[in-house]
């Protein structure tokens, strides 16, 4: 398989009063095309950090991220926008959602930035809606759907360019069990069905149990690297049980 | 941890939002000052300029006769007991040209003869440049700077006296007159010589129009009951009191305005204080329920947030009293630069800068207090809840910022320490009203308008538009009080210019009401009556009519005594032909008929108004040692023929003016063009004419004189203050923008996160601005408008007798600089918004 996201010798250090603190240091990994990967860790463990950089979200102070064959480290602010754009899909945490907008512009929202309107790509828009199950709320506002629903809505914003990969940040972290559970089979089934690229950051082993492949992330370094194997069971205690291992 | 502790770790954690709400309290501080201070100078003009007049001087003993008074006058008024010194004033207009050549120009100047060592004594010489008078060397003059510079005149420039029979006399500049004392007469069209000097230049002597005394202390009554025994002349006896009184008459009606603009500028200024506070602290709900939580009183609560509002109120309070004082310095300094107003310094009026210094400070805690009062009173567990949206309602905010609004002008109109002329005050309050309840109306309704204005900015940026739109519905209470925060900017410039163009209109009206026909000429040495008229027919070609206006002075005797007046008379079917004179009271034909008939009058409104006279009474008039004549009021007119008073002359017929008051020669007269001949070249007839004759052209602007030139000093103030609320409507932008951006950068983030570029953040931001200055552009032009109709309606519908003039290019100039504004306005919180780093705007939220 292709590889579509690869990151080399990653270093990221933060100036902290007066001394620096280094919150990745050489991180090295390569995820390939329709993977599913998952980064774990505990909290400051950098695994955040990790996929900022990948994402082109944050330069790196040392090292390259190459997505879908565009080094983004070499790119000024610009050029590295437009290729997140146009190769990347984010879901975040918490306040995913731009609140001024409805359901069916914040999935829009990646085309309107790119100049289009929601008209051109109203077929898009409702085929990712239908995906994600809330076809019949597209004139809804944020504040008018449940936490779930709104990771929902972030999940088909984050699809619609059909990008290269799709990170998310612990998207589950603010949700109960039964939500959580729908939002991963969404996450899974668009690897699956869809082919779709995607790397999650968790410190939730259940959620970590969706993936391909675990990294686990510990000072800035990745620890180790758990095969999973693509599963539809996902069955999350030989993961647990690799975890225990390394003291996690 | 002490709570006062607590409260400055409070202010100091959050330091942007910190620095925002004292800028937004100091700019509404800033608006407050400058404007009490702005307002000031127009009374700090008149007082001074009356003092200046005087000088040293506690009498001012003026000859009722034109001739003047005669030398043996002056010497008995010298040898009064108590009088230290005199300083006598000889007044004549005259000639004065350049040096021969094919330029060479001509002027007509107002020409006071002093005795240089008395006038010393009396006035300071007030000179911008150059010497004073040396005895020795009489034919050195003073000229007033302003008009020196217009002409191109300096310090040793020579000119001639011309138009007096004696031949030629040179005379060089030796000094120039700053524009207060006698450099403020005839729009500085003034020479201050020896007075022997301008005795001898001219045929005719020039009279000695009055004598200034110096009084020893206490010896001012004494020397008054003197006069009347010492002196065989008629005279008239003036105080610099009656000097200030008789300037500020002439500003009465317009000082009603500058009190309006005063309370306009308190509205505005206490709305962005008021609104600043609202949006900062009724965020905070949230951190007080923690602190709740954590075992906090409510009384402890209300302590901390008082002690947070105290530090922004000072902090606010004195950089505003400070950014005040420098914008009121610029302003200032541009108002002199233009010459538009008398100002020599900052009028740092103790009164006026307390009064700023308490609103800001009583506004700023109040608006510090209702929220935390109200958040004191949130349960705990309510303020902590996650979906919670803390004092998010209009209905919650709105009530404050009105209410503080109104109330700092209720206190502002009790303790505003200036003239309120005839303002009424109702009316005033009523326009006062009618800014803030509009201003909050637009708040309310900025949903429906966003949707409307904004559609044009969305179709023009694309996403970045329908963000920016969709941006204004977000915090609608936010939005809606930045809207209202510009709108009222912006509405007080359309009303403070709608009302300045009904008053220029108005005073415009009056002024050329005074002369039919528009033109006029007024003759150095005052032709006789008789044979005059052929005269000017064959001297100015194009020449329809001419017809005199003689003026004599006179008494005007009732019960309580004798007062000078001005008489002039006129041709009643001349004016009532040309449509001249504006009738306040009494019916216009049914006048001019009384006025042909004789034995009637028509009296200035000033002088109606103080006396109670209306249509049929009867008034008494004399001459200078005759008996009183009686006349028939036959109606009032707005604005009459300049005389010696400010309110200006008393007019009778013609007729009457020769037979009964024995007028044989006019100074001044009336002219008129033929129907085909083009106004620019009667003009350019009439001042040929004017020039081979020792004549003035003059225009009706140019006749009415000191009250023209008054009207356009606080209409100019006035502007330069609308001025000055648009940059503090724009200063107020940029304050709630950015702090609107500080408070979206996760949401900036996100939209980073998902390929926004830097400049399309910035666009994004800068269409919110614009569709913010668009829709308080559009709104402030209603609300503009129809607080200046309540004012012209209600607040002295006196000053507006030519009703409302709306001026249509400023309506369109408000909106489009309401998009400019806000759009440079939003540039900064747009670059600010655009670097922030995307991971740290992903990290931050409250």
């Amino acid at each position: 398989m292709t590889v579509i996201l690869e990151a080399r010798d990653l270093v990221k250090r933060y100036p902290l009063q007066g001394a620096e603190l280094a919150a990745l240091r050489g991180v090295s990994l390569s995820v390939k095309k329709g993977e599913f990967v998952a980064i774990m860790g505990t909290s400051g463990s950098g695994k955040s950090t990790m996929l900022h950089l990948l994402g082109g979200l944050d330069r790196p102070t040392s090292g390259e991220v190459v997505i879908d064959g565009v080094n983004i480290s070499q790119l000024d602010d610009e050029q590295a926008t437009l290729t997140r754009r146009a190769k990347t899909g984010f879901v975040f945490q918490f306040f995913n959602l731009v609140p001024l907008l409805n359901v069916a512009e914040n999935v829009a929202l990646p085309f309107l930035i790119a100049g289009d309107s929601l008209a051109d790509h109203r077929d898009r828009v409702s085929e990712l809606l239908e995906m994600v199950g809330l076809a019949e709320k597209a004139a809804h506002r944020p504040d008018q759907l449940s936490a779930g629903e709104q990771q929902r809505v972030a999940l088909a914003r984050a699809l619609a360019t059909e990008p290269a990969i799709l990170l998310a940040d612990e998207p589950t972290g603010n949700l109960d069990y039964t939500t959580g559970t729908e939002i991963l089979d969404l996450l899974w089934d668009s690897c699956d069905r869809l082919g779709q690229t995607i790397v999650l950051v968790t410190h939730d082993a259940r959620a970590a149990a969706y993936a391909d492949r675990v990294l686990v992330v510990r000072d800035g370094q990745i620890l180790d690297e758990i095969e999973l194997g693509r599963r539809k069971d996902h069955e999350a205690r030989p993961l647990i049980t690799r975890l225990a291992a390394l003291g996690l | 941890m002490r709570l006062g502790a607590l409260a400055w770790r409070g202010l100091a954690a959050r330091p942007l939002r910190t620095a925002l709400t004292i800028a937004g309290v100091a700019l509404g501080v800033a608006l407050i000052t400058a404007t009490l201070m702005a307002s000031q100078a127009t009374a700090e003009g008149v007082r001074r300029a009356a003092q200046e007049l005087f000088g040293a001087a506690d009498i001012r003993v003026r000859a009722f006769d034109d001739a003047g008074f005669t030398p043996r006058a002056v010497t008995a008024l010298r040898q009064i007991p108590g009088v230290m010194n005199a300083a006598p004033v000889a007044e004549r207009r005259g000639q004065v040209s350049t040096a021969p050549s094919p330029e060479d120009r001509t002027f007509v100047v107002l020409m006071l003869g002093v005795d240089p060592d008395d006038e010393a004594r009396i006035r300071r010489p007030n000179l911008t440049a150059g010497s004073y008078l040396d005895p020795s060397e009489p034919e050195g003059v003073l000229v007033g700077a302003g008009w020196a510079e217009e002409n191109g005149f300096g310090i040793g420039t020579e000119l001639r006296l011309t138009g007096g029979g004696l031949g030629v006399l040179g005379v060089r500049i030796v000094g120039l007159l700053d524009e207060v004392g006698f450099g403020s007469l005839a729009s500085g069209a003034v020479m201050v010589l020896d007075r022997e000097f301008l005795s001898t230049a001219f045929e005719t002597p020039a009279p000695i129009r009055y004598v200034d005394l110096d009084v020893a202390a206490d010896r001012v009554e004494d020397v008054q009951a003197a006069l009347d025994a010492t002196m065989t002349e008629p005279f008239v006896v003036e105080t610099v009191a009656d000097a200030e009184q008789q300037l500020a008459r002439a500003q009465a009606g317009f000082a009603g305005l500058a009190f309006l603009f005063g309370l306009v500028g308190l509205a505005v200024g206490a709305f962005l204080v008021a609104n600043t506070l609202a949006l900062t602290l009724a965020e905070r709900t949230r951190e007080i329920g923690l602190l709740r939580a954590a075992g906090m009183t409510s009384r402890q609560v209300l302590s901390v947030f008082l002690r947070q509002g105290l530090i922004l109120a000072v902090a606010g309070s004195v950089l505003g009293l400070v950014l005040g004082i420098g914008l009121a310095a610029v302003v200032m300094g541009f108002l002199r630069s233009t010459r538009a107003i008398m100002v020599t310094g900052l009028p740092l009026h103790p009164g006026g800068l307390l009064l700023a210094l308490v609103l800001g400070t009583a506004v700023t805690l109040a608006a510090a207090a209702v929220p935390a009062l109200a958040a004191a009173r949130v349960s705990p567990l309510d303020a902590l809840r996650p979906s919670r949206q803390p004092g998010r309602t209009l209905g919650g905010r709105l009530p404050w910022v009105a209410g503080l609004a109104i109330a700092a002008v209720a206190l502002g109109s009790v303790a505003y320490p200036f003239q309120r002329g005839q303002a009424s005050a109702g009316g005033t309050l009523a326009a006062v009203a009618v800014l803030v309840a509009g201003t909050l109306l637009v708040a309310v309704l900025l949903h429906p308008l966003a949707a409307l204005v904004g559609r044009p900015f969305a179709w023009f940026f694309g996403a970045e538009g329908l963000l920016g739109r969709a941006n204004l519905g977000r915090d609608r209470v936010r939005t809606g009080l930045t809207v209202g925060t510009l709108a009222i900017g912006l509405a007080a410039v359309v009303a403070l210019g709608t009302v300045s163009s009904s008053a220029r209109a108005t005073a415009d009206r009056w002024v050329a009401s005074i002369l039919p026909g528009g033109h006029g000429i007024r003759f150095i040495v005052p032709p006789l009556l008789e044979g005059t008229p052929n005269a000017l027919d064959a001297g100015i070609p194009g020449l329809r009519l001419a017809s005199p206006i003689p003026e004599v002075g006179a008494v005007l005797v009732d019960e309580d005594g004798a007062q000078e007046v001005s008489v002039a008379g006129i041709e009643p079917s001349v004016f009532q032909d040309e449509g001249a004179l504006i009738f306040t009271v009494g019916e216009r034909a049914f006048a001019f008929n009384a006025l042909r008939a004789g034995g009637s009058v028509l009296l200035p409104e000033p002088l109606a108004v103080r006396e109670g006279l209306r249509p049929g009474d009867v008034v008494r008039l004399a001459r200078p040692g005759e008996e009183p004549q009686e006349f028939r009021v036959a109606g009032t007119v707005a604005y009459s023929i300049p005389g010696r008073t400010s309110d200006g002359a008393i007019l009778v017929s013609l007729t009457d003016a020769l037979n009964r008051f024995g007028v044989t020669e006019a100074a001044l007269w009336a002219l008129a063009p033929q129907p085909d001949v083009p106004d620019g070249a009667f003009a350019q007839a009439v001042a040929s004419y004017a020039a081979g004759q020792a004549a003035e052209p003059l225009t009706a602007e140019g006749l009415a004189g000191e009250l023209g030139r008054s009207l356009g000093r606080v209409i100019g103030l006035f502007d330069v203050l609308a001025l000055l609320a648009v940059v503090i409507g724009a200063l107020g932008i940029v304050n709630t923008l950015s702090m609107g951006v500080a408070e979206r950068a996760r949401e900036i983030g996100i939209l980073r996160s998902h390929g926004m570029t830097v400049g399309q953040v910035q666009a994004m931001v800068v269409a919110e601005a614009a569709i913010i200055g668009a829709v308080g552009g559009l709104a402030a032009v209603l609300i503009g408008l129809l607080v200046a109709w309540t004012t012209v309606a209600f607040g002295a519908p006196r000053d507006f007798a030519a009703g409302l003039e709306v001026p249509w290019a400023l309506m369109a100039a408000v909106v489009l600089v309401g998009v400019g504004v806000a759009s440079l306005a939003g540039i900064y919180p747009a670059r600010r918004a655009a670097r922030l780093p995307i991971t740290d705007s992903l990290r931050h939220f409250e």
